[in-house]
């Protein structure tokens, strides 16, 4: 066997190799944040995120955050969000309003509900969801601890995520943490909102405090003071400010159409 | 039309090889136990219907019976029903004499795929009396001369020439007349149907009513009578028949696949397109099983149907059961509508319209019509009204969104709103605390309130249409009157309906929406969202 031809046909068993190794390694060293002009870098499509709280009772705040993600993602070729919830935990942890989601600033046409009867279900509705090509985003809103939801659950779904480049954001709750293969981790916490203004006794928009607790978004920061407009991400260096001095800022930075009282708007 | 006079024993003989053979049932009629059913022996014994148990038992000293159990016979009747559309799409049960034994089959159409009237007759009653039933079956133009001729004569073929003839010769219990007509008739001296038709018709219909000379009618074919088919007919399905019956999940599903492409193509030259497919699997043992799935969209794809039939077949769990198997399987489709071929490639869309109607169909299929929602705003205040949830391979989204007032509402609400513990610090003010699912809260801020009132709109009376109905008092012996149909629609309660809603906020900044239900001073409040 001559030697260039040997070469040859090494190369290409190494590139096959490096097929097979790299696939699953790829989809994790891909980049991403995707811009960075609001001063929070927004996290790329095709990624698995799990969303801690540590309770229940921040269902709104965890949802808010995911939900402002998702709109980011939302595209004319994929323009559907897919939440899944369990039926029994309905009552506990109430379901997205449309209305509510309109004053947010997300279009509730956009967002399917899924409501499965176990995990299993769930489980495979998520992975249904994210194969589909026209999905941005899907959100699990999982209470409770799930034995089913372990490593290898969590790895199919990131594996799923990247190959088809929709968001999976798990919502969980609770301060234990599981072993998972999730690309990024945020502990959520609700603070105090902004001022409102011509109205100082009234909650503002709302603010919250993001933690990464796993992956890299930008070097060395891993904490966030996150406030929702309908504009999009505002940030407070949380650490510098305290929350009065965050209050004392206008929550609007853009052009608002100016209100009369509370809710009239002047140009309608 | 298909007699089987001792079906129910039959049926319970085949079900329970244990029984006996002169088996009778009976029945609980005004504190008396009579018998109900009988099977071959105990009639050749002399027992009759209706007949005292007691007086049987005496009788027929080794008569085994059993209590009747009507619903369930009904229900394995009509599966056995169903089971006969393997041999005629059309079947029905006719109950105008009993509940079970009779079966009609309409075979226009369907003879030559049996090789004639004669062969598939023969092959239809052979094939029950394999089965242990006894039974006999005539093809005849019409249904009430099917039923006289199966009931009254010999097995045949009635040709129409000869119906006349055939009928003519039969007694008037032929024409499934009601006891009184029957005696009513016997008591003239008119005993066969030939001696009844040439009389003059006005007088009988004076004496016996109308009921007679349609029957009469329908018998002869004059007047046309109509069955109605136990299962819906499908214009267009594809089906297999087995040599060996299969029972295997995967071999059904991989049936269905095949069958779809076979439905497919032919709705691809007829360019059509269906919503609703349903897979049918006649099993040997006289039951049918049917699987139906529904697409938001006209389609024809045999990937997506398959794969739809895969996911409904995952939530049958432990319902599938192949019996001793399932010899044929057809595939049918409904709601059908135009869908032309459409062009792939270069000048498509890309909005993932398709492709979203493709997803919401196969979770649909898998997790329920109820588990796949989607919003839809109603133009109401009243927050739990202002949003409604809808299967989504129903409901095409709205345009356009829009809260027209700008109004703040949570991002998450309580299907249900929860009782909670405020405080005021000033009356009529703000809520300062709140006690929610046992944990105590401090409000800092909040804003309202936002009073939601009832919708006056809606009146308080009902729509009067006719003068209020005053129930009459019943004379003796006669059945007190029903109370007429008022439909219950939530009328408007001034009082009742009337909320203040606050946007509330702790010192930890979660934010809640609740809401005092009445008027200041009744301290009903309750928690109905939280907000982001």
């Amino acid at each position: 066997m001559s030697s260039p031809d040997r070469q040859q046909r090494l190369a290409a068993l190494r590139d096959t190799i490096a097929d097979i190794e790299r696939k699953p390694a790829l989809a994790e060293a891909r980049v991403m944040v995707r811009d960075l002009d609001a001063g929070f870098p927004l996290p790329a499509g095709g990624l698995l995120q799990e969303v801690f709280t540590d309770e229940r009772r921040h269902a709104g705040a965890v949802l808010g955050f995911t939900l402002a993600q998702a709109r980011s993602l939302l595209s004319p070729q994929r323009p559907a969000v897919i939440y899944l919830q369990l039926v029994k935990d309905s009552q506990e942890m109430g379901l997205p309003y449309g209305p509510g989601m309109l004053s947010f600033g997300f279009d509730p046409n956009a967002l399917v509900l899924v409501r499965a009867a176990n995990m299993v279900e769930l489980l495979w509705a998520a992975e249904e969801a994210l194969a589909c090509k026209a999905v941005a985003a899907v959100v699990a809103d999982i209470a409770g601890h799930q034995k089913i939801l372990d490593f290898t659950a969590s790895r199919r779904l990131s594996l799923r995520a990247a190959s088809a480049g929709s968001s999976i954001f798990l919502l969980r709750y609770g301060t234990g943490r599981e072993a998972s293969a999730a690309h990024l981790r945020w502990r959520l916490t609700p603070t105090l909102s902004a001022r409102k203004r011509f109205d100082p006794f009234a909650p503002g928009a709302p603010y919250w405090r993001a933690q990464l607790e796993k992956g890299v978004l930008l070097k060395q920061q891993t904490e966030w003071l996150l406030g929702w407009t309908q504009d999009g991400f505002t940030t407070r260096d949380g650490a510098r400010r305290p929350a009065t001095r965050i209050a004392a800022e206008p929550p609007f930075s853009g052009a608002v159409p100016a209100h009369l009282a509370d809710r009239f708007p002047q140009t309608a | 039309m298909l007699y089987l006079p001792t079906w129910p024993t039959d049926f319970l003989k085949r079900r329970e090889p244990g029984l006996k053979a002169p088996l009778a049932l009976y029945e609980r009629i005004k504190g008396g136990l009579r018998l109900a059913a009988l099977d071959a022996e105990a009639g050749s014994a002399g027992l009759r219907v209706g007949q005292n148990l007691a007086d049987a038992r005496a009788m027929v000293s080794e008569l085994s019976v059993q209590e009747i159990n009507r619903p369930m016979l009904e229900a394995a009747f009509a599966d056995f029903a169903d089971w006969h559309s393997n041999a005629s799409p059309l079947v029905a049960v006719m109950r105008d004499i009993t509940q079970f034994g009779d079966l009609v089959l309409d075979v226009t159409g369907v003879a030559h795929l049996f090789g004639g009237e004669g062969p598939m007759l023969r092959l239809l009653l052979n094939r029950l009396r394999a089965l242990g039933y006894t039974v006999s079956g005539v093809i005849a133009p019409t249904i009430g001369a099917a039923w006289a001729v199966s009931h009254f004569a010999r097995n045949q073929v009635v040709e129409t020439g000869d119906l006349d003839t055939i009928l003519d010769g039969l007694p008037v219990q032929a024409l499934r007349l009601s006891p009184a007509q029957i005696a009513g008739l016997t008591q003239m001296g008119l005993k066969s149907i030939g001696q009844l038709r040439p009389r003059d018709r006005k007088p009988l219909q004076a004496r016996f009513g109308i009921s007679l000379l349609e029957r009469l009618d329908q018998a002869y074919g004059l007047l046309e009578e109509r069955m109605v088919p136990r299962i819906p007919v499908a214009e267009r399905y594809a089906e297999r028949r087995f040599v060996d019956p299969i029972g295997l999940m995967d071999d059904v599903l991989l049936t269905a696949h095949d069958l779809a492409i076979q439905l497919a193509l032919r709705l691809e030259t007829e360019g059509l397109g269906g919503q609703a497919f349903h897979l049918f699997l006649y099993r040997v043992d006289h039951k049918v099983m049917t699987l139906s799935v529904n697409s938001a969209r006209l389609t024809r794809d045999p990937e997506h149907i398959s794969k739809l039939f895969a996911n409904r077949s995952e939530r049958l769990e432990g319902e599938y059961d192949a019996g001793f198997g399932i010899d044929m399987i057809r595939l049918a489709v409904s709601s059908v509508g135009a869908l032309d071929a459409v062009q792939m490639g270069a000048f498509a869309t890309q909005d993932g319209a398709e492709d979203l109607a493709q997803l919401h169909d196969r979770m649909t299929s898998r997790l329920g019509p109820l588990a796949v929602l989607r919003t839809q705003l109603v133009a109401s205040h009243i927050p739990e009204q202002a949003a409604r949830l809808v299967p989504a391979i129903v409901a095409e989204p709205d345009a356009k969104a829009q809260n027209p007032a700008e109004l703040v509402r949570p991002l998450r609400l309580l299907p249900v709103p929860e009782l909670v513990a405020i405080n005021a610090e000033v009356p009529d003010g703000l809520p300062a605390s709140m006690i929610w699912r046992r944990v105590g809260y401090r409000l800092i801020k909040a804003a309202g309130p936002e009073r939601l009132g009832a919708e006056w709109w809606r009146s308080g009376q009902r729509l009067q249409l006719v003068p209020p109905h005053v129930p009459k008092k019943p004379e003796p012996g006669e059945k007190p009157e029903k109370p007429p149909y008022i439909p219950q629609l939530v009328k408007f309660d001034a009082d009742a309906g009337t909320r203040d809603y606050y946007m509330a906020e702790d010192a930890e900044g979660r934010r809640f929406w609740i809401y005092r239900q009445g008027l200041y001073g009744e301290n009903h409040w309750y928690l109905h969202g939280f907000f982001a």
